[in-house]
C-alpha cells in the first residue's frame, strides 16, 4: 500500500466557462479556472508554488503547429500569466495525459517540494474540422494506418466496439440508456457543456454515424476551456475552506499498444486491468468499496471496458450493467455523475477526477450520490499513458 | 461549394523510408512480405528497429501467405481527410494473419459487404494500385 495514501489531498476544484469558440483566449479561460480553484480552496495566488499539467493540442493530420496562449498554455506560461514565477518550487509537463502531472503534483507535495500545487487542463478547438489528414503523404507509423483512411480517432474506438458487439450479441440499442442517463447527468451539472440539451434514447439510435457503430453522440465534445485542481497535504487541506478529498491511491498504465494496428479489445481489457491491479495495490481497496465512479468517455465504449478492468463486473457485462440502467444516479454505482467528456467537455480526464472530489465531499449539487464517500476515476483507455485514481471523503 | 481546381486529390499515400521500404518494395510487385527477427523468428509489424519480442535488430523482410481472418472492422461514414470524400463509406478491417497470433495489419476490406463481415472471416490479401507508383496491400474475403 501507498505510504502517503491519503496524506495528500484535493482542497479546490475550478473550471472555467465551458464553451466553443468564445471571445476569451485560453489564455484567460486558464486563468479564471486557477483563480476558481484558488477561490474554492480559500487561497489566492500568493500560496502557489507549484503548477504542473500535459500542454497538448490533440490534432490527426494537416496542421499541427501549437500557439502559447491560444491552442496551449503550458505552466511556465501560466506562472507568468499569474505573476507567480518568483514564488513557484517546481513545474511539471509530461508528454502523457495531464492525469500524469495530477501523480506528480500529488508526490511534490508528499516529497515536501510545494504546499500548494495546481494541476489544470486547458483545451482549444481548432479552426475548421479537428481531425482532418489533409496531408498528400503519410509518414512513420501513419504510413500504414492513414493509407486506409484509419486517422482519425473515432475509427480506433469503432473496431473496438464492434468486436465487442460481435462477441457478446450487443448493439446499439443496449448502449442508448447509459447515453441518454449520462446526458441527463449533464443536465444536473452548472458546468455540463450540453447541459440545457437533454436527449432522449432514439436520438442516440438516431445520431449521425461517424464510423459505424460509432456515431458522433460517443465522441466526447470538445470544448474551449479549463479545469483546474487545487492539491495540498491532508493536513494543510484540513485548515482551507472545503472539505479535502483524500488521494486514496493511483495507477498509471505502462501496457503497450498492439502493433500492426492502434488498438485491440484485448489489449484494452489487458491494459485496464493491469492499471486496476496498480490501483488496489496502492490503495488497499477494491470494487466492492466504491459508490461513485468516473470512467473515461472520450469514446463511450471504454467506459464498459473500464468497468470490466476494475472487476466491478467480468468481460462482456459491462454493456449490460449499463443497459439495465445500474450505471445512472440512483443506480448500484452511478457512473460519470457530471455528464462526462460526453456531456460536459472533453478535458481529458480533469473533469473525471474533479467530479470524484466532488461527489466524496458532498458538494456535488443535484447530482450528488448520497452519503458518497469513495470514487474511482480513470483516464483514457487502459493502454500506456492511462492513469486511475481513488478518492475518499470524510475524517 | 466552390468546384476546386480539377487535380484530384489522392488518399494520403505511404511514403516509405529506410526503415519500411522493403515492405512497399514487396507490395509494388504483389508480395506481402513482413519484418522477421533472425533470431528469435518473431514476425513484426509495423516495421520496427528492435523486434517487440526479444529486441533483436537483425530483421528482414519474408514473404508470408496473405491469409487471414477478420479481428474487427469499422465503415468510415465520415470522411478521415479530403482524399476519401468520393469514396465513402470505406471498410477499415483489422486483419490478422496466419502466420502468428496477434500479428495484425489494417488495410481496407474490399469486394464485400459490411453487412457481410464476421469476426474470424477467412480473408487474403489484393493489391489496389493507387498511382502509378503506389500499391496498397488490401484484403478481401478468400474466393
Amino acid at each position: 500500500m501507498w505510504e502517503f495514501r491519503d496524506k495528500v489531498s484535493v482542497a479546490g476544484v475550478g473550471y472555467s466557462k465551458l464553451s466553443r469558440r468564445p471571445a476569451e483566449t485560453l489564455a484567460t479561460l486558464t486563468a479564471n479556472a486557477v483563480d476558481a480553484a484558488l477561490a474554492d480552496a480559500g487561497l489566492t495566488r500568493s500560496d502557489l508554488d507549484g503548477i504542473a499539467t500535459s500542454p497538448s493540442m490533440p490534432r490527426y493530420g494537416g496542421l499541427r503547429g501549437a500557439t502559447e496562449g491560444i491552442d496551449v498554455v503550458t505552466p511556465w506560461h501560466l506562472s507568468e500569466l499569474l505573476h507567480v514565477t518568483e514564488q513557484i518550487n517546481w513545474t511539471g509537463s509530461t508528454n502523457g495525459m495531464v492525469t500524469q502531472s495530477f501523480i506528480e503534483g500529488a508526490m511534490a507535495i508528499a516529497a515536501g517540494v510545494c504546499n500548494h500545487v495546481i494541476v489544470y487542463r486547458a483545451l482549444h478547438v481548432p479552426e475548421g474540422r479537428y481531425i482532418n489528414f489533409d496531408s498528400q503523404y503519410a509518414v512513420g507509423p501513419e504510413q500504414f494506418t492513414a493509407p486506409f483512411g484509419f486517422s482519425m480517432p473515432p475509427a480506433w474506438a469503432a473496431v473496438i466496439m464492434r468486436r465487442y458487439f460481435e462477441l457478446y450479441g450487443y448493439s446499439r440499442e443496449d448502449f442508448a440508456r447509459f447515453i441518454a442517463d449520462n446526458r441527463a447527468n449533464t443536465c444536473l451539472n452548472p458546468n455540463g457543456y450540453w447541459r440545457d440539451k437533454p436527449m432522449v434514447r432514439e436520438d442516440y439510435l438516431a445520431a449521425r454515424m461517424i464510423a459505424d457503430p460509432m456515431s458522433i453522440l460517443d465522441c466526447d465534445i470538445p470544448v474551449d476551456g479549463a479545469c483546474a485542481l487545487l492539491l495540498t497535504s491532508t493536513e494543510r487541506a484540513r485548515d482551507l475552506r472545503q472539505p479535502p478529498a483524500f488521494l486514496s491511491g493511483f495507477a498509471a498504465s505502462t501496457y503497450p499498444h498492439p502493433t500492426g494496428t492502434v488498438m485491440t479489445l484485448e489489449t484494452l481489457w489487458e491494459g485496464c486491468e493491469q492499471t486496476a491491479r496498480r490501483l488496489w495495490e496502492t490503495s488497499g481497496l477494491g470494487p466492492q468499496d466504491l459508490d461513485n465512479a468516473h470512467l473515461y468517455d472520450g469514446f463511450s465504449i471504454f467506459v464498459p471496458l473500464w468497468l470490466e478492468g476494475l472487476g466491478i463486473v467480468p468481460r462482456g457485462e459491462g454493456m449490460a450493467f449499463l443497459r439495465d440502467g445500474h450505471g445512472a444516479l440512483g443506480g448500484k454505482l452511478p457512473i460519470n455523475t457530471g455528464g462526462g467528456a460526453l456531456g460536459e467537455g472533453r478535458l481529458h480526464g480533469m473533469s473525471h477526477l474533479a467530479e470524484a472530489v466532488l461527489q466524496v465531499t458532498g458538494r456535488a449539487g443535484a447530482r450528488q450520490v448520497p452519503g458518497a464517500k469513495r470514487a474511482v476515476a480513470t483516464i483514457s483507455n487502459g493502454l500506456v499513458k492511462a492513469t486511475a485514481f481513488i478518492f475518499s471523503g470524510g475524517s | 461549394m466552390v468546384e476546386e481546381a480539377d487535380t484530384e486529390i489522392l488518399r494520403p499515400l505511404p511514403y516509405p523510408d529506410e526503415l519500411t521500404e522493403g515492405f512497399w518494395a514487396g507490395v509494388r510487385a504483389h508480395r506481402l512480405s513482413i519484418q522477421r527477427c533472425a533470431r528469435c523468428r518473431h514476425w513484426n509489424h509495423v516495421p520496427t528497429i528492435a523486434c517487440y519480442k526479444c529486441a533483436g535488430e537483425d530483421l528482414a523482410y519474408e514473404p508470408v501467405s496473405g491469409r487471414g481472418t477478420v479481428h474487427s472492422w469499422t465503415e468510415l461514414i465520415d470522411s478521415p481527410g479530403p482524399g476519401f470524400r468520393d469514396m465513402l463509406p470505406v471498410i477499415v478491417g483489422i486483419i490478422e494473419l496466419e502466420e502468428q497470433e496477434r500479428l495484425y495489419l489494417t488495410t481496407n476490406l474490399l469486394n464485400v459487404d459490411a453487412g457481410r463481415l464476421k469476426l474470424g472471416m477467412p480473408v487474403e490479401v489484393t493489391y489496389e494500385q493507387v498511382t502509378p507508383e503506389c500499391v496498397l496491400p488490401q484484403f478481401q474475403p478468400v474466393t
